[in-house]
């Protein structure tokens, strides 16, 4: 298996005592980031609806990025199964509003239930398998569960279930808005703690780690139940929104490729890049749809492709080493990874 | 002088070929014990079994007076067993820094709970086997010799009781290897017990307190360096039969 | 029992099928050691190649194969050696999502170029039976389980025997190795996407002569060549044929014993079991 993480990079080791100059950037990066997320929160009150229903859109992809970038970016493990943890989020908030009358809350509580269980469960066997055998044992297991969903009565067969109306984007956006900057803080603990440290461990070698003392399995499993819950209560959040789900739309294999791509395409293994992945990505998709309508897809795809060729490592990476070399940094890019 | 290690009739196959047979062996503590053997004789599956890397089809493993035979190697780490590999394994995308740190923060009795301590200690281990310069350097980014002093630097950071050394000399040159031998003579000092595997026959007589010998996955002589290098199974294991 | 005998001829015509669609999977990913989520759209193309070659110029979708076949060579040579062979020593994430990023636009093309209706590969003699002490064999199943038992063993021939073929043995073992004795890692990596694209090729153009196509067929289709690449490891092709048949009659059985519904629960639900209790596929080693 070719390893699958070596191209991120740490968070650098703060060298010697941290100067007072290192301190004050820090603060300055923090109080930028806070600032950020207080426009964004304020953003309902300023743009359109068009917008407010973009933001929404992005927020939730991006938590999924995100949700992904745990077990994917941080422990090495490319999950194609975080869908299934997005269906049952979904399905949970379905089934508890339509066949029980509870409120939403409860619904999340539920699907955030099911997802992290399945996920505990599920990954004591999953996690022992590697590189390509993991990603399609999750793979399979998505369409599996696409497959038993469509056979469950109780979340309304193949037809799907319709939820209630509420008609509050604000309400919404508020919470996708939430739910995406907790899953970031939870990767920005990741990246300092010494859980995260140990998952980046196991990313890296995984043998070696477990010989230095790292639980390697708990490690692991822990890491697909974070995971799992961010996607799941993205899951749920997405399904009150939208009103109306089914298994083949909750369930989507496509849906966690986007999660890949917007968490590889932003730098997987750092803090910022999968939310800056899933934003530049969504609104180029959303421009070239609005643009030329037809040819959305094959655009998209060319700029998969182009992506992979010449940033195969990121916009974290781009963005910390592109310097002076200018163009010349996707020229390297493309002479160290060809054969 | 009570024991840290003793293994009794261990033995590992792999799909009916005996790689270990019935290996007994008592390391005491404070002491270094050095093991040698051919090529294939079975040494690095020995000290797999002893760090939980592998887990042997039979024999019984008593570390510290409690038997550690099932258990994983993380846990082993835990109570204080450490060890460099042969063919080395490090997290090549971290920093140097971060290779050691990991050990400070895992290792014995779970190792550290704060990152800046561990960082620390780190630190220490990394300045102690002359890779202070590098620490900001990317693991894959240093040379043989110095990938070598990371691996020792790593199993001391988790400050283990027991450190097994699977051939940390191999590939380094002369003066290299003298540092080393003193790096770990001052390890010895510091309490800690060691084995260590070695094709380096000047590490192993200036280092060991005894050394034992493996051909074909068995212990064929124990006893001082003096007393095994000039037994004359040793000697035929090394250089084969004479012929009459 | 004459039933159950029934399901299992069904059973058995579909696996070849299935065995056939997967071998090009299972080379690529053993030699490369690239999963190629554009395989799927590799066998829609080729079932539009004889589709378009059978609707517009009349030719037979049995003499049109041999014509996907080069045509989809091609394409696959010109993908690997123009955009794969650039980012092989990356990451591993990088080629599963430029692989699918060229799935991405095949099938934006396919839709393009032959709109997204339904569409079938209709000769005259696509209804007819040969009835067989009371089972029915379609004609054209058959046609097809024999074209795929040929195909795939000469590419075992192919590859035991031929000096390319051993190249590719070679390259698939030790790159830098293989390098020594002159094989030509560009080269031997491009003949054998192209050699697993035109397997596709072929695939599709059976697919399209026993179901319908449409522009999406593609994911789902990658999906169960999967299953079958997992099922019968990367070790040879027999391994494949075997996982290809094991799946169809275990479809052709689920759709008849427990219900037509749950015909992909217990495709999808083997995969993961196989995958648990054997990571090394249920015949041997995996690459």
């Amino acid at each position: 298996m070719k390893r699958a993480g070596a191209a991120q990079r740490l968070p650098e080791p703060p060298e010697g005592e941290p100067g007072a100059r290192g301190a004050a950037t820090r603060a300055a990066r923090r109080t930028a980031l806070a600032l950020a997320v207080a426009a964004l929160a304020a953003l309902p009150w300023i743009g359109n609806t068009v917008l407010v229903q973009f933001g929404i859109s992005v927020l939730l992809l991006a938590t999924l990025a995100q949700g992904w970038n745990i077990i994917g970016g941080y422990t090495g493990y490319p999950s194609f199964g975080n869908s299934v943890f997005y269906g049952l989020g979904a399905y949970g908030v379905a089934i508890a509003m339509v066949q029980y009358e509870l409120p939403f809350w409860v619904g999340m509580l539920l699907g955030l239930g099911l997802g992290v269980a399945f996920a505990g469960l599920l990954g004591l066997a999953v996690l022992r398998l590697k590189g390509h055998h993991f990603a399609i044992c999750t793979l399979g297991l998505a369409l599996v569960m696409t497959a038993i969903v469509s056979n469950l009565e109780i979340a309304g067969g193949n037809i799907g279930l319709v939820l209630p109306l509420l008609r509050s984007e604000v309400l919404f956006y508020e919470l996708a808005l939430g739910l995406a900057v907790l899953a970031t803080l939870t990767v920005l603990w990741l990246s300092r703690s010494r859980f995260g440290l140990g998952l980046i461990a196991i990313r890296e070698n995984e043998e070696g780690a477990a010989v230095m003392g790292v639980n390697t399995t708990f490690y692991k499993v822990i890491a697909f139940m974070l995971s799992a819950a961010f996607t799941a209560l993205a899951g749920g959040i997405y399904a009150y929104h939208i009103t109306y789900i089914d298994p083949v739309g909750v369930f989507d294999v496509v849906l966690n490729v986007k999660m890949i791509i917007m968490a590889v395409f932003g730098g997987p293994g750092s803090v910022l890049g999968p939310v800056v992945g899933a934003l530049i990505l969504s609104a180029t998709a959303e421009v070239l749809a609005a643009r030329l309508t037809g040819a959305a897809s094959l655009f998209f795809g060319i700029v998969i492709v182009v992506a992979v060729v010449f940033m195969p490592r990121g916009i974290a990476h781009l963005v910390r080493h592109i310097g002076p070399a200018g163009w010349r940094y996707f020229i390297d890019n493309v002479r160290t990874h060809r054969l | 002088m009570e024991n840290i290690l003793e293994a009794s009739g261990l033995t590992k196959r792999f799909h009916g070929l005996v790689a270990v047979h019935d290996v007994s062996v008592q390391l005491r503590r404070g002491e270094i014990l050095g093991l040698i053997g051919p090529n294939g004789a079975g040494k690095t599956t020995l000290v797999d079994m002893v760090n939980g890397t592998l887990e042997p089809n039979a024999g019984d493993l008593v570390f510290e007076g409690r038997s550690v035979r099932g258990l994983p190697a993380y846990r082993r780490a835990h109570l204080g067993i450490g060890r460099t590999f042969q063919i080395m394994k490090p997290f090549p995308g971290m920093s140097v820094l971060e290779n050691a740190s990991i050990g400070a923060l895992f290792g014995t009795n779970g190792g550290e709970r704060s990152i800046g301590r561990a960082r620390e200690q780190a630190r220490e281990c990394l300045a102690f086997v002359g890779l202070g310069r590098r620490i900001a350097q990317r693991a894959d980014a240093l040379g043989g010799p110095d990938r070598k002093r990371l691996e020792l630097a790593r199993a001391l950071a988790m400050r283990p009781r027991l450190l097994l050394l699977d051939e940390v000399m191999a590939g380094l040159n002369h003066v290299e290897i003298e540092e080393v031998i003193e790096d770990i003579k001052k390890v010895r000092d510091q309490g800690i017990s060691i084995l260590v595997i070695e094709h380096v026959m000047k590490a192993i007589t200036s280092l060991s307190d005894r050394v034992f010998v493996l051909h074909h996955g068995e212990k064929i002589v124990e006893g001082s360096c003096g007393e095994v290098l000039r037994d004359p199974r040793v000697v035929e294991a090394y250089l084969g039969r004479r012929r009459r | 029992m004459v039933l159950l005998l029934q399901v299992l001829v069904s059973g058995v015509l579909l696996g070849g099928l299935y065995a056939l669609m997967a071998l090009g999977l299972a080379l690529v990913w053993g030699v490369l050691n690239i999963v190629n989520l554009s395989h799927g759209a590799l066998i829609m193309l080729g079932a539009y190649a004889t589709w378009f070659l059978y609707t517009g110029a009349h030719i037979d979708p049995f003499a049109a194969l041999p014509i996907a076949a080069a045509s989809l060579f091609a394409l696959g040579y010109i993908i690997q050696r123009g955009i794969l062979n650039l980012v092989i020593r990356g990451p591993m994430f990088n080629t599963l999502l430029i692989t699918f990023g060229i799935e991405v636009i095949l099938t934006y093309l396919a839709q393009l170029w032959f709109s997204a209706d339904f569409r079938t590969i209709n000769p005259s003699y696509a209804g007819s039976n040969h009835a067989l002490g009371g089972l029915t064999v379609p004609y054209v199943q058959a046609l097809a389980f024999a074209i795929d038992s040929v195909l795939t063993t000469a590419m075992w021939m192919f590859l035991l025997r031929t000096r390319t073929g051993r190249g590719i043995r070679a390259a698939s073992q030790n790159l830098v190795a293989a390098r020594l004795y002159g094989v030509d890692p560009k080269r031997i990596y491009a003949l054998t996407f192209g050699l697993g694209a035109a397997l596709a090729g072929v695939a599709g153009g059976l697919y399209g002569t026993v179901s319908q196509i449409n522009p999406y067929i593609g994911g789902p289709l990658t999906a169960k060549s999967f299953v079958i690449a997992i099922i019968g490891g990367l070790d040879n092709p027999l391994g494949v044929i075997a996982g290809g048949l094991f799946l169809g009659v275990v479809e052709s059985l689920t759709a008849l014993y427990v219900g037509p519904t749950y015909r992909d629960v217990a495709s999808f639900g083997m995969l993961v079991l196989i995958l648990i209790a054997r990571p090394g596929g249920l015949l041997g080693r995996t690459a």
